[in-house]
């Protein structure tokens, strides 16, 4: 959405934060249930099922209830179920909460439950690769308070997705048209709907009936702001009281703001390039691809790109995630050794190669694309920067047609092995495996792996088989780590405001709080 | 009269039909929204499922025709999106870009006009010399300078007034129409947009008034006006400034839809929730129906405004022939 050029904004806000330290502090008439959150991305819809970034599961979170969820370090909690277990490959069992009612009124049953599942497989939802893999919902015994699902085959991340499955209103769902459902949704989440002016606010008060009790934040709103120096004006002129996404040339200078608080953590997403192997092709040689990683300089992409907010990434899976392991270590930035691996590789003279990456999707993701360019040119390997909008991008992708592409990701169902089947599994469209696969990577040892560490149930032996699989996969160079990206926010000193910043970004109001004003 | 405003009318659907069939045809190389709404997950048979549910793997003659027959009664079809029907989508959001608009054009006709006359009148002053050049200000610098700069000023290092967003707004016209001219908030949040919006505008109004202002008042009847002890404010104001009139008129009437169709920028830095970011954002999400819809409802919009101009100069003029 960025319509102005760096250098503007740089300047302006420079002059911003230079004259904002000698303004005169401003009240606020805002009460200190209240809060407004400052978001580059506002919700799509309010159709909890039709959009599946974290941008607006934000949002749904807050009205919305899973049958787990997540706490601030990522941790599955109950949800709308109390307990649940893995009773055989396919069969998972859960324990449904007792006396939940949707906000229309209308009491929690698994029937809603059966009807969320059902409706992920519309043409309304972004779910539908997940809702391929329910089976069936059908309640033991007499007892409808416990459920079973069947999934279609193992599916091992089946319950650590479930916190993205916002469980829906069966009879007010079904009686109203999809416009309606998607302009007024009901749930029963900690927060009630009240307003949504689309592309502007998102305006929610508490549920008071809640479950897991009444909610501090009385009043919550998102309000989307895009413009990056717009953001800067909302949160130091306290339009909004934490603004989400500082931007990243911002960062330094907005810390030293005197009403301004910058919490930082680690991103979940990785950014990294993906590298084509296919037979013939430089890239197919280990030796290459170990090459163009050492000749990569990813210290200097964080200082001079990313303005200090990144940290190297050595895998694509964060800590949380389930096969992240730690004893993966980054190949040394080396140009020296990769010359000399190019040249026992038979490419003493380097060779020519695309570089493809969308320019709108993530931070800085055109410049970072112009950086490996220069920084591979070093040790002769010249290459084509082809950067492009993501609606463009992102086809080209899932036709597997690049040769070199920069790409970003993180596990929504915090497990490696989701993200091996779709970016790195050797392409096979029947059965679902490496549709994001860009270069249309495939090693049969990795796969190999993968399918092993798939059959595995046992909670504990599968992490070390996703660990084995990760491990693997780093050794073969499948693909090259740059690094996570930060998550910044701004947080007004002057408000009392309690907030853990989430792995997930998603903004939930139950868990902020706030002293008087 | 009536035969001459049914042909402009004829003209107009003729307009209307190229304007959509051009935007449908741009919509090919746009990008693939099945891309984005089979969900990040969804492999490549999932893709084209969809695709197929929603009619998108058709020819794009096919896809256009029903889209055309859809329109004709009345169903511009859900948003990829957001999932809600695209006319709602937009008749919510325009009033905030008719009100950003209006507000633009008052600014630039009341501040214009009345600058404009007065540093005709006295085109040595000091006040003439400043206002000429923060008029040339005005025409060269870009909308997003422009918009930046005051937010600097006036949120930033003043603090009077809010940064982005409509503010408060209440329903009228039975919730038909949200407008946020009744409210203190909703007023003060249109200050900055609007004057952003209306600074070229008025640049141009300023110096279209001040030359005609300069060249009316070398007329005979100026003179004649003086000659007869007739005080010089109203000589100007009541005499003058009638005449210069026309030409500002028809330039008001021609920048209004401009104003209401494609105050893009403006209002990606306010964040002002008008059709123009609606615009913008449905681009780059590929969202189709929406971007469809909204050039259909905006050279609506733009040829019925002509078409309004058109017949009130036939009625003005009579030199103007029906035919």
């Amino acid at each position: 959405m960025t319509q102005i050029p760096n250098v503007a904004i740089g300047l302006l806000s420079a002059l911003a934060l230079a004259g904002s330290l000698v303004a005169a502090p401003r009240a606020h008439a805002q009460g200190a249930s209240r809060l407004a959150v400052g978001v580059a991305a506002a919700p799509h819809t309010m159709d909890p099922q039709a959009a599946d970034v974290d941008s607006n599961m934000s949002a749904m979170t807050n009205i919305f209830d899973g049958l787990v969820q997540r706490d601030t370090a990522g941790e599955l909690q109950p949800g709308l179920a109390t307990a649940w277990k893995r009773i055989d490959e396919e069969t998972w069992r859960f324990e449904l909460r007792k006396g939940v009612k949707f906000h229309n009124g209308n009491d929690f049953t698994w029937e809603d439950v059966q009807f969320t599942m059902e409706r992920l497989k519309s043409p309304h939802s972004e779910f539908r690769n997940f809702g391929a893999l329910v089976a069936s919902v059908t309640p033991v015994g007499n007892d409808p308070w416990v459920v079973d699902m069947k999934t279609r085959g193992s599916v091992p991340f089946f319950v650590q997705t479930l916190h993205m499955i916002f469980i829906m209103d069966k009879e007010s769902t079904a009686s109203r048209s999809e416009g309606e459902v998607a302009q007024t949704p009901i749930g029963t989440g900690p927060y009630r709907f009240v307003e949504w002016v689309k592309g502007s606010h998102l305006r929610l008060a508490a549920n008071e009936q809640y479950w897991g009790g009444a909610p501090a934040i009385k009043q919550a709103e998102f309000r989307a702001v895009a413009e990056p120096s717009t953001r800067l004006a909302a949160i130091t002129s306290g339009a909004v009281d934490i603004l989400q996404d500082v931007p990243v040339a911002l960062g330094s200078a907005l810390a030293k703001h005197p009403q301004v608080e910058l919490v930082s953590r680690p991103a979940r997403r990785a950014i990294f390039l993906g590298l084509g192997n296919k037979p013939g092709t430089p890239t197919a040689d280990l030796r290459v691809r170990k090459a163009m990683y050492m000749a990569i300089n990813e210290q200097e992409i964080i200082e001079k790109v990313m303005f200090g907010r990144a940290t190297p990434a050595a895998q694509i899976p964060d800590p949380p995630t389930v096969g992240y392991s730690k004893a993966i270590t980054r190949l040394p930035y080396d140009p020296d050794e990769a010359k000399r691996l190019l040249a026992e590789a038979g490419y003493p003279n380097g060779f020519e190669i695309t570089l493809t990456g969308p320019n709108d999707r993530y931070v800085q993701d055109a410049q970072i694309q112009a950086t490996v360019a220069a920084q591979l040119a070093r040790v002769g390997i010249k290459v084509k920067v082809d950067s492009k909008p993501k609606s463009v991008f992102f086809p080209q992708v899932s036709r597997h047609e690049l040769d070199f592409f920069l790409i970003g990701w993180f596990d929504g169902s915090y497990d490696f092995g989701r993200s091996f089947r779709q970016l790195l599994h050797t392409v096979d469209e029947k059965a679902g495996y490496g549709a994001t696969n860009g270069a249309g990577y495939g090693n049969p040892g990795l796969d190999e792996l993968f399918a092993a560490a798939e059959k595995t149930i046992d909670p504990e032996k599968r992490a070390e088989a996703l660990r084995r699989l990760n491990e693997a996969t780093m050794e073969q160079v499948a693909v090259i780590p740059l690094h996570y990206q930060s998550d910044d926010y701004a947080i007004r000193k002057d408000r009392g405001i309690r907030f853990t910043p989430r792995s997930d970004t998603w903004i939930v109001f139950k868990d902020i709080a706030r002293s008087g004003s | 009269m009536s035969g001459y405003v049914t042909k402009r009318l004829l003209q107009g659907l003729v307009v209307l039909g190229i304007v959509s069939f051009i935007s449908f045809a741009i919509f090919q190389y746009l990008g693939d929204p099945v891309a984005t709404m089979a969900g990040q997950y969804a492999t490549q048979a999932e893709r084209e499922e969809l695709r197929r549910v929603l009619g998108l793997d058709r020819p794009f003659y096919v896809q256009y025709a029903r889209f055309i027959g859809n329109a004709l009664r009345g169903n511009l079809g859900l948003s990829y999106v957001a999932r809600v029907p695209v006319l709602g989508l937009i008749l919510e959001r325009l009033p905030a870009s008719i009100e950003l608009a209006f507000a633009a054009e008052l600014i630039a006709v009341a501040f214009g006009v009345v600058l404009g006359a007065l540093s005709a009148a006295y085109p040595r002053s000091w006040f003439s010399r400043i206002t000429q050049t923060g008029s040339l200000v005005g025409i060269s610098l870009p909308t997003f300078i422009v918009g930046i700069g005051l937010i600097l000023v006036f949120v930033v290092w003043l603090g009077w007034l809010p940064p982005f967003g409509r503010g408060e707004t209440v329903p009228i016209l039975g919730g038909a129409w949200r407008t946020g001219l009744l409210t203190a908030s909703g007023l003060s949040h249109l200050v900055l947009p609007a004057f952003t919006l209306g600074m070229f505008q008025l640049a141009v109004l300023f110096r279209l008034t001040r030359g005609g202002v300069i060249e009316a008042l070398q007329a005979d009847y100026v003179r004649t006006a003086r000659a007869k002890g007739v005080k010089p404010p109203v000589v100007l104001f009541r005499h003058v400034l009638r005449n210069v009139f026309i030409p500002v008129v028809t330039i008001i009437g021609l920048q209004l839809g401009q104003l209401i169709g494609f105050s893009i920028v403006t209002e990606s830095i306010f964040q002002w929730p008008g059709a123009g970011s609606l615009l913008l954002a449905s681009i780059f999400e590929s969202d189709f129906p929406v971007v469809a819809a909204y050039i259909m409802t905006v050279a609506l919009i733009i040829v019925g405004l002509n078409l309004l101009v058109d017949v009130a100069y036939a009625l003005l003029d009579p030199r103007i022939r029906y035919g």
